[in-house]
């Protein structure tokens, strides 16, 4: 039976409990640690060697930090100085203190933005990862043809975010196409999804849920670690399936739902493409600023109004928001993640 | 290793190299960069008229890049902040003063002056179009005009023929017996559009710009907006919920309304969009003679900080004056320009006839005044022109509410 468990193919990195040879579980080992003994002690031997060694390795990593410190840090830093400025591309920044930061408070259309990204993730987050821990669940049990539905169902995930789907699904969601005939079958004649700024949004919305392919598969490897055992010893004090899922999988599960929640709940309030391209037919991410996703806001302040400082400070604003979110995620842990003894 | 840090460090320095604008080479050749936007259609017959070029002059290539109207400003806007914006582009004359402001057009009198670009030849004096403040920042390739585009069969079903100096009245009326005969919207919504908007203000004495703002007031606005939204209720205009996602599909060859304003040249796209028969129609007027109307011009301009700026004249002048470049790009940059383009293209197809006849009825009518200023930020106006007009008009927020917020938009982007 063990056989069968740690036979399972699982990805090369997730944080969860590995299972032990003896049955019980055991700590994966962590990246840094018992994998490299001999070299700790090759390095304490031989120092000038260890040095050349760590100076070869930082070239090797050149190309990357030159790229990060060109491409991610410096323009960062900049933009923080941005934010405090007027700032249009083309005339020197004016240092202007926190007025941007007052405007777009004051400005109703930022918190349609900051409203409709709120909705984007507090109802498609949840949603998709339902929809991902269903399905895994479904494809926990050994069935023939089990890689072929495993692959059927993380295909979206992978062409998903294309340009070319979301243009598919503009079509599908339009007025008098798939979506609205079969609302029509069940006497639902409200016109498409496109046209309606309210119900636009539901159709990224549809979108994001669709490719719950990539939780899924990081919740299956989550579900292969859980001990069977545990399953059969509930089984013999006669818990039903619902008991064992809530008392058992649900726990020991815990830490990839936590890692699966912090991952889309940061991707979502990420989301531009989808709703640039969806919503933009005339007027960006409309109708009626139906679509006007954060992202998409700033896109718009940033390079239709050339207010790079504006954009900035925006853009300041939604890193802070991510972060205390994420900050609030990490707090919260504590009260629901469980983590098996020493794996923490 | 360092051998391979610095390889890596040269060829970034290469890409670095590689992003400036257009390059020369060793035996003299010239490559020029030449952007604008508009459809694959556009693309081929500019294509053809580049070989033309580069065989009458060997030592200037021309590297091209082309993108939707939106698109193409965003790329152009990031290019040009950059100081790499393209050697020649395509312009019109909302960006003329914007751009002028911001140090990236090139003044091409001097050019001009050195007999590099010919400034004689044009029609109806479009060679002074592109001068901003003495300067000579584009020259016109074509011109266009706005125009009403009706679905044929549907006008004659209603038994509606729209005439030269009709009034707004007499609009409103064909537009009602359209929805009553036919079950269909009269007119796809002509609320949004800014360029219109300029029209009906022109035929009162305003206009929709002055040198430095907004030419209406808030209540001129409500008044518009207010008959607007009543019409797209009453569904004398089509329902946005419709024509929306019909995009970038044209409402009148959707069949969803009977007609629509746009520009003339751009008659072009609905024969090969829809299946009906398409006219243009004359503009509507406040006093049954003055409809406002001006002649408006696609432009080529060219950069500031180009090294080539000779040979960007002599692309520019090769464009406009050549007469096979004429034959080529028939209307599709509006009418053209020059005599020599004029009369080399002859339409031979209904939509080219028509969109002839038109313009020529423009000019000897003499109803023709002079273009509206384009303050800088007049592109950002006309967006959010453009996006709180639907917004009013899908009801999401009220006449009162989208006027203010429309002044307050304008005002900040006509400030900046």
């Amino acid at each position: 039976m063990d056989a069968a468990v740690t036979s399972a193919p699982t990805p090369a990195t997730h944080p969860v409990p590995a299972t032990g040879p003896d049955g019980g579980t055991a700590p994966v080992a962590s990246p840094s640690g018992a994998g490299r003994p001999p070299r700790a002690a090759g390095r304490t031997a031989r120092p000038h060697r260890a040095r050349r060694e760590n100076l070869a390795g930082y070239l090797f990593m050149s190309p990357w930090i030159a790229g990060f410190l060109l491409l991610t840090a410096g323009p960062m830093v900049a933009s923080l100085y941005f934010a405090f400025t007027d700032y249009n591309l083309f005339d020197a920044p004016k240092w202007i203190g926190l007025d941007n930061f007052t405007e777009m408070f004051g400005d109703p259309r930022w918190r349609t933005s900051v409203e409709i990204t709120g909705w984007y993730v507090v109802i498609g987050t949840p949603l998709k990862l339902a929809a991902a821990l269903g399905v895994a669940l479904l494809l926990n049990q050994s069935r023939r043809g089990q890689g072929f539905y495993r692959a059927a169902f993380y295909a979206p995930s992978l062409i998903g975010a294309s340009v070319s789907i979301a243009i598919v699904w503009r079509a599908i969601f339009s007025d008098g196409a798939a979506v609205d005939r079969t609302q029509q079958l069940f006497g639902l004649d409200a016109g498409g999804w496109i046209g309606d700024p309210d119900r636009i949004i539901y159709a990224l919305v549809a979108l994001t849920v669709w490719q719950f392919g990539a939780p899924m598969v990081i919740f299956l490897a989550g579900l292969k670690q859980v001990p069977r055992e545990l399953y059969e010893a509930a089984q013999v004090d006669g818990a039903s399936p619902w008991r064992r899922f809530w008392h058992i999988t649900l726990p020991m599960i815990s830490p990839v739902l936590f890692f699966n929640v912090l991952l889309e709940t940061i991707h979502s309030f990420q989301i531009f493409g989808s709703a640039y391209i969806i919503g933009s037919q005339g007027n960006a991410c409309g109708p009626a600023d139906g679509t006007l996703v954060y992202t998409c806001y700033l896109y718009i302040q940033g390079f239709e109004n050339s207010r790079m400082g504006l954009a900035s400070a925006m853009a300041w604003m939604l890193l802070l928001a991510v972060g205390l979110v994420t900050a609030v995620l990490f707090w919260s842990q504590r009260r629901w993640v469980h983590y098996e003894e020493g794996a923490r | 290793m360092l051998k391979v840090a610095g390889g890596s460090l040269a060829t970034l320095g290469l890409t670095a190299a590689g992003c400036g604008t257009g390059s020369g080479s060793g035996d003299g050749t010239v490559t020029l960069r030449y952007s604008w936007w508009g459809s694959e259609d556009r693309a081929k017959r500019i294509n053809q008229s580049i070989a033309l070029f580069e065989k009458k002059f060997p030592k200037i290539r021309i590297k091209t890049d082309f993108q939707p109207y939106a698109d193409f400003w965003k790329k152009f806007n990031t290019q040009a902040s950059g100081g790499n914006a393209p050697d020649v582009f395509q312009n019109a004359i909302g960006f003329l003063r914007k751009y002028d402001a911001k140090n990236v057009l090139l003044d091409l009198r001097e050019q001009a002056g050195a007999g590099n670009l010919r400034l004689d030849g044009f029609r109806a004096g479009l060679e002074r179009f592109g001068e901003v403040d003495g300067k000579l920042l584009g020259v016109p390739v074509g011109s266009n005009s706005m125009a009403l585009v009706v679905d044929q069969a549907v006008f004659t079903k209603a038994g509606v023929t729209p005439k030269p100096g009709w009034t707004w009245d007499e609009y409103h009326a064909a537009l009602a017996r359209i929805q009553e005969s036919q079950g269909r919207a009269g007119d796809a919504g002509p609320y949004g559009i800014m360029y219109l908007y300029d029209l009906y203000l022109r035929q009162q004495g305003k206009a929709f710009f002055t040198t430095s703002g907004l030419g209406f007031t808030e209540a001129d606005l409500t008044d518009w907006w207010t008959k607007a939204a009543a019409r797209v209720k009453s569904g004398v205009y089509a329902d946005p919920k419709k024509t929306i996602p019909a995009k970038p599909k044209s409402a009148v060859t959707a069949e969803l309304a009977g007609c629509e304003f746009t520009w003339d040249n751009f008659a072009v796209r609905y024969t090969a969009e829809g299946k009906s028969s398409y006219g243009l129609a004359p503009i509507p007027t406040t006093d049954g003679r003055k409809t406002g109307q001006y002649l408006g011009s696609l432009m080529l301009s060219a950069s500031k900080r180009t090294k080539y700026p000779m040979e960007a004249a002599r692309f520019i002048d090769f464009m406009v004056h050549d007469p096979e470049v004429g034959k080529i790009m028939g209307y599709d940059r509006g009418v053209p320009a020059t005599e020599a383009q004029y009369g080399a293209y002859v339409p031979t197809d209904e939509v080219g006839k028509q969109i002839a006849a038109y313009e020529k009825q423009l000019v000897e009518s003499r109803v023709l005044e002079p273009i509206t200023p384009h303050p800088a930020g007049a592109d950002v106006c006309e967006a959010a022109f453009m996006r709180l007009a639907e917004e009013m008009s899908l009801g999401e927020r009220p006449v009162a509410d989208a006027v203010k917020q429309y002044f307050t938009e304008a005002k900040t982007a006509l400030s900046s």
